[in-house]
């Protein structure tokens, strides 16, 4: 009974098999006007039926393909995939070190840090690709952008032209926007980067339903991760920084609390120690533990001068 | 009688005197026949205790972590038919398990689907694990390498219809492939696909959730697959 395997609903089945349509064979090389007087259905319902027999008969007839499952991909086509993707560099030598060359498309990295760390604005103004920005918090500051591009010898509107802005002002309008993105980007293709700054700021104030905080967060999480994943892009999320209050003493960690924070591929700490701005990796699924030193210069993020040079490695 | 329902209400015994004593009884005593050994296939066969243990025996083997110290704990590895949850607040380590248990699954036993909602699948990990495991130099490693991981098949769900899709698929394809032998299924991490619809208006969600679980442990004992999804604590909302 072959057509009880098809994905249709159980009164076409029924009527399938009441009009003796019992095998997949049998419905190849019937045409849908005649079902569709076989079955007292309409037309389109037939159509439908057969449109579901025949994509049936042809994942089966596909068994020359890997994979056991449609859409998937074996670990090793995906190993030679990898060794071409591009990395978005930093312009932070000793941070792309520990990022394995930078930060890489197709996830998603948070990076979340107190106020003071700018971090932000370089990783728009480093490549000459189209960059997305949403921006949540009051101010951008374009005018960094023209210091930027004379590292590169580039004009400051080529620049600025690669960068689509959206400003956001409440959480209907980010979770809108994150839902447009793959129309946008399906359209705009050679985007490469869309920065999200920061994510959380919506969601703080004034939210007095968490359980439904929770739920939105994590839906829009899965569109980010949808996005990062079909389009190649690198996701970058922006996000501040709370207290929390355990083992008896107050300690910093990300906003939007644990729930949020299952929610990126990679995570990024940003702290200060001392008179030096640090980058830690906290979370990933392929780099080890590290940290490494940053400078925050008027040409934008480069590597610190301290005397410690060495990246240390946790 | 009409319908499939009417059909199990009535006895049978009386259907089929009353079947006998009218004339032409041998095309309804067929139907009867035919619709009982349906109703047999639709449901799981009765089985006593030794035919369980034989078939816990022969049928349901423990996978190995590749860890010493959580095989010791799990008394031997994954049992296929079982459903393993790895529960963890963020970053401690459950992806890693996963793609530990992966490698050595791909490496030794057979095939492993790796569906993935995070974007956190890494070959390279992958390569890396499979290279310490099986001891040989970096530039040696290459033919164990490529069919291990060509054994590991990675999908990227996004939502709960995504996965009830892959699972159907996976029914009916493992119930018609002989060739192929799926061993382990790995879901990472399967809370980020039901927690956006639970709770709130959607009545759905739980229901669905419940599917999932459903079908993962059919699928985990008609296939003799072991199953293993990765879940996430957290504390209260800050």
């Amino acid at each position: 009974m072959e057509v009880l395997r098809l994905p249709l609903s159980a009164s076409q089945k029924g009527k399938l098999i009441s009009a003796g349509y019992t095998s997949i064979a049998s419905l190849s090389s019937v045409s849908p006007s005649h079902l569709a007087l076989d079955l007292k259905v309409s037309e389109t319902e037939a159509l439908e039926i057969l449109k579901c027999v025949s994509e049936g008969s042809r994942l089966q007839s596909t068994s020359s393909s890997l994979t056991i499952v449609n859409g998937a991909q074996s670990a090793w086509d995906m190993l030679q995939e990898e060794e071409t993707c591009v990395h978005i560099t930093t312009s932070c030598a000793d941070l792309d070190n520990i990022l394995g060359g930078g930060i890489s498309c197709k996830e998603v990295t948070e990076i979340g840090g107190v106020p003071g760390i700018e971090f932000n604005l370089q990783l728009m103004f480093r490549y000459h690709m189209i960059t997305v920005e949403l921006e949540a918090r009051q101010f951008i500051s374009i005018q960094k952008g023209p210091k930027a591009c004379e590292v590169k010898m580039m004009q400051p509107k080529d620049f600025l032209e690669n960068i689509s802005y959206f400003r956001v002002c409440s959480y209907t309008e980010q979770i809108a926007l994150t839902n447009y993105l793959d129309k946008f980007i399906t359209e705009h293709k050679d985007v490469k980067v869309v920065i999200i700054d920061s994510i959380t700021f919506h969601f703080r104030q004034d939210f007095d339903d968490m359980a439904l905080r929770t739920r939105v967060l994590g839906g829009m999480a899965l569109n980010l991760m949808k996005l990062a994943r079909k389009f190649g892009v690198a996701v970058v999320v922006l996000n501040q920084v709370t207290t929390k209050f355990s083992d008896g003493a107050f300690h910093l960690a990300l906003a939007l609390g644990d729930s949020w924070s299952h929610s990126s591929t990679n995570r990024i700490i940003l702290h200060w120690n001392g008179n030096e701005r640090y980058a830690y990796i906290d979370k990933s699924p392929s780099l080890r533990s590290a940290s490494a030193p940053y400078s925050v210069t008027p040409k934008g993020i480069r590597n610190s001068n301290s005397n410690k040079k060495r990246i240390k490695h946790i | 009688l009409s319908t499939v329902e009417d059909f199990l209400v009535h006895d049978v015994h009386k259907l089929v005197a009353s079947a006998e004593q009218l004339s032409n009884s041998d095309g309804l005593k067929q139907g009867i026949n035919q619709l009982l050994s349906i109703v047999e296939t639709c449901h799981q066969p009765w089985m006593n205790g030794l035919v369980l243990l034989e078939d816990r025996e022969q049928n349901k083997h423990c996978l190995s972590t590749g860890c010493k110290s959580l095989d010791v704990l799990l008394q031997g590895g994954l049992r296929e038919g079982h459903v393993t949850e790895l529960v963890g607040p963020s970053s401690s380590g459950k992806t890693q398990v996963c793609f530990q248990v992966a490698s050595n699954v791909a490496m030794k036993l057979g095939g492993v689907v790796y569906l993935d909602s995070g974007n956190s699948f890494s070959p390279t990990r992958i390569k890396q694990i499979v290279t310490r495991i099986s001891g040989s130099a970096e530039n040696q490693v290459n033919g164990i390498l490529q069919q291990a991981l060509r054994n590991i098949e990675c999908h990227a769900v996004f939502d709960i219809y995504a996965l009830l899709n892959v699972l159907h698929q996976l029914q009916l394809n493992l119930e018609s492939q002989a060739g192929y032998k799926v061993r382990l299924i790995i879901i990472d991490s399967i809370s980020s696909l039901i927690a956006p619809i639970l709770g709130g208006n959607n009545a759905q969600g739980h229901a669905l959730m419940v599917s999932v679980g459903y079908l993962l442990k059919k699928l985990a004992d008609r296939q003799n697959i072991a199953v293993v999804v990765s879940n996430l604590i957290f504390y209260s909302c800050w």
